[in-house]
């Protein structure tokens, strides 16, 4: 059996050894790091978006790159899953997206302060994390995420991005509001622009938020949800 | 015994009843954020999940610490068989501690942190921790010194305390890049726990075995210096598994996967080597307790920290898992059994040393053994059940987030039915040191004896 002083330089051999080890591949990947994160696309905007990151504090709802709380969503993948769009309307007010489901604080950010978040989520996503987060490899066949070109080949881009999050066109889509299918028999194009640049004052008590949509998209997605289909 | 052995034992009384009162805040904190994942979130508007969760954490954290420096300042002076070095420094620093943490923890609640998973103290009161932490080190440092008696036991804990304080400095810079953050953050957060706390529970256990079996010390630090050089062979580049899927490169797999694996091996010795110093033991103390926690921490973090990690440690599992309940499953019965249970084991040991009051055979701390294990197995089950769902239902059909949430929402009623338990075992424990009473020398009753009143703990 093993004497004491045997027993004592094991510990110190393996600790120093391995601490040595540990060191060497620590330096090797600091080398890899810039490349495999983009480092050279770390802009002023990205750092700001991960200062905001810190100092609320997101990690303890999220997780990003899969560390820190299991309350909300996984957001490595967040810009591709979602798009920048529904991203920044969805921080100016969280609880509006997902009316009666579990709540995120409203941090009231600047346009700006969204915009930096969007960055550094877009950094994020770029990153090389060795296949993280997988793909679901028991999905049902067939069970792609919507996209609005396979719905509609001539839906406006914010239809996607945005509508179909909470309402379905043809069968596919959200489940939240009510299905898009109809809407010419419902309204008529003034009072639907009027709908959709600000749902609360039309109906004080609908679910709907306000989406904050340009003149341009008010015009498009108007003309395409009351087009004959 | 009317006499106190030594002075500075009331220092460690006090570090321990500063542990009773944090992790009873702790538990609090834990009811809330359960709660919140059933759908109650009423504090919402005031303390959100985030706050909830830094709270839960850092109290953890907090109390733990407390709980190694009180086992210290209980063990140093024994093991060198003399006073500490400097009793008032030793007040001031848990005084310092106290503030430190009460600041930190009402700063969370005003959006004052740094969003950094188990690093949230914002970062000027780090650098009041790091004072505290060498005020610490510098006491228990100089007692050895000045004693000279350098036993493996109080070395091997000087050592993991020692390295436990360098080791919270890298996570203190500032990265921009999130990757680099997230790897440094881990030098602290893993070689922390799966490394030099390690060298602590092996010092600290190694002393309560010495002393509740009347196991030969040559022996038992023996077994010390091979468990703690199995835990830095397997720990050390073990920290590899939490750089599979951060940005870092593509050998961390292979080697965070194959280290990772073998880190059960150091907890398995830790197991075996309780179980087998407690049974080799010629003299049974009388203190059954305090062997059931000591036992029971070698057994269950082998369970919780061995195989609770292994089962989602390798790279095709973790793929999966990351980021998901799973890692609440391995956590809650990691830090139970391994840390937790430890400072259980002390407390429970030293108790009776200090207050004099033995109450051996007594129902109480048994019952608290039992229910706040059964307990907290029944907490880690329910965590199982929502973490390998949500996998499934997540990450491996595609299902969305909230979804799946609600799904699982079942099994954290469950978790609080367990928590109930594990709660009222807490309790047990925390009456049962109210009812031991204040250490011999602050009691009016004991005061024959002693020949210095005690300083007073600036409060």
């Amino acid at each position: 059996m093993l004497s004491k002083s045997q027993a004592r330089l094991f510990y110190v051999t393996a600790t120093v050894g391995f601490s040595g080890v540990f060191l060497l591949l620590t330096a090797d990947t600091l080398r890899q790091v810039p490349q495999r994160s983009n480092a050279a696309q770390l802009t002023e905007a990205v750092v700001h978006g991960k200062d905001l990151w810190d100092e609320n504090n997101c990690m303890g709802c999220h997780t990003l790159l899969g560390e820190g709380a299991y309350y909300a969503p996984e957001l490595t993948k967040v810009v591709e899953r979602r798009g920048a769009q529904w991203i920044k309307i969805f921080l100016r007010d969280p609880e509006a997206m997902f009316p009666g489901r579990r709540r995120m604080v409203r941090y009231d950010l600047s346009d700006e302060e969204i915009d930096a978040l969007v960055a550094f989520f877009t950094w994020i996503g770029g990153i090389d994390t060795n296949g993280f987060p997988a793909e679901p490899d028991l999905a049902p066949a067939g069970a792609a995420p919507i996209t609005a070109s396979a719905v509609a080949p001539d839906a406006p881009e914010v239809f996607g991005a945005v509508c179909t999050a909470c309402h379905s066109l043809g069968g596919s889509g959200g489940a939240v509001g009510p299905a898009l299918d109809d809407v010419s028999e419902r309204y008529d194009a003034a009072s639907l622009r009027r709908w959709l640049a600000d749902p609360l004052k039309v109906k004080p008590d609908t679910t709907m938020p306000n989406l904050q949509l340009s003149d341009a998209d008010l015009d498009a997605l108007t003309a395409f949800l009351l087009a004959d289909r | 015994m009317h006499t106190l052995k030594f002075e500075s034992w009331k220092v460690a009384w006090a570090f321990f009843a500063t542990c009773m009162l944090l992790l009873a805040l702790q538990l609090v904190y834990g009811f809330f954020m359960a709660f919140a994942h059933v759908g109650l979130d009423v504090l919402h508007p005031w303390i959100p999940f985030n706050a909830l969760r830094a709270s839960h954490t850092n109290l953890l954290v907090v109390w733990l610490l407390a709980g190694f420096m009180g086992s210290a300042y209980y063990i140093i002076p024994d093991e060198s068989d003399r006073e500490l070095w400097s009793i008032p420094l030793a007040w001031l620093q848990l005084g310092s501690l106290v503030v430190v943490a009460v600041i930190a923890l009402v700063g969370f609640h005003f959006n004052w942190w740094e969003g950094r998973k188990f690093l949230e103290i914002p970062r000027p009161l780090d650098y009041l921790v790091v004072v505290n932490v060498l005020a610490f080190l510098l006491n228990i440092g100089m007692t050895v010194l000045k004693g000279r008696r350098y036993t493996t036991t109080a070395l091997t804990l000087l050592t993991g305390l020692t390295a436990a304080a360098l080791l919270y400095l890298p996570g203190m810079i500032y990265f921009t890049s999130q990757v680099l953050d997230s790897y440094f953050r881990w030098w602290v957060v893993h070689l922390w726990v799966e490394g030099v706390w390690e060298l602590i529970m092996g010092g600290i256990l190694s002393y309560l075995l010495i002393k509740l079996t009347g196991v030969d010390r040559e022996v038992v630090e023996k077994w010390l210096y091979l468990i703690v050089g199995l835990t830095f062979l397997s720990g050390i580049l073990g920290t590899g598994h939490h750089y599979y899927f951060i940005g870092a490169p593509e050998y961390w797999l292979a080697i965070g996967g194959i280290f990772s694996a073998s880190e059960p091996l150091a907890f398995l010795g830790m197991a075996l080597y309780v179980v087998t110093m407690a049974r080799r033991g010629g003299r049974r103390h009388d203190n059954r307790v305090a062997l059931f926690w000591s036992v029971g921490c070698g057994v269950l973090s082998f369970v919780g920290a061995g195989v609770l990690g292994f089962a989602h440690t390798l790279p095709s599992v973790n793929l999966y898992t990351h980021g998901t309940l799973v890692t609440a499953m391995h956590g809650h019965l990691a830090f139970w059994g391994a840390y937790a249970m430890l400072v259980f084991g002390m407390i429970s040991y030293a108790l009776p040393e200090m207050t004099g009051r033995k109450f051996f055979d007594s129902w109480v701390g048994e019952a608290a053994f039992w229910i706040a294990n059964t307990g907290m197995l029944s907490m880690t089950a329910a965590f199982a059940v929502a973490g390998v769902t949500q996998v499934y239902l997540e990450r491996r059909i595609g299902l969305d987030f909230l979804d799946v949430q609600d799904a699982v929402a079942v099994h954290f009623w469950a978790l609080i039915l367990a928590s109930c338990l594990f709660t009222l075992g807490i309790l047990l424990f925390i009456w049962d040191f109210a009812r031991h009473g204040s250490p011999l020398g602050m009691r009016a009753d004991s005061a024959t004896g002693v020949s210095a009143p005690a300083p007073q703990p600036a409060k």
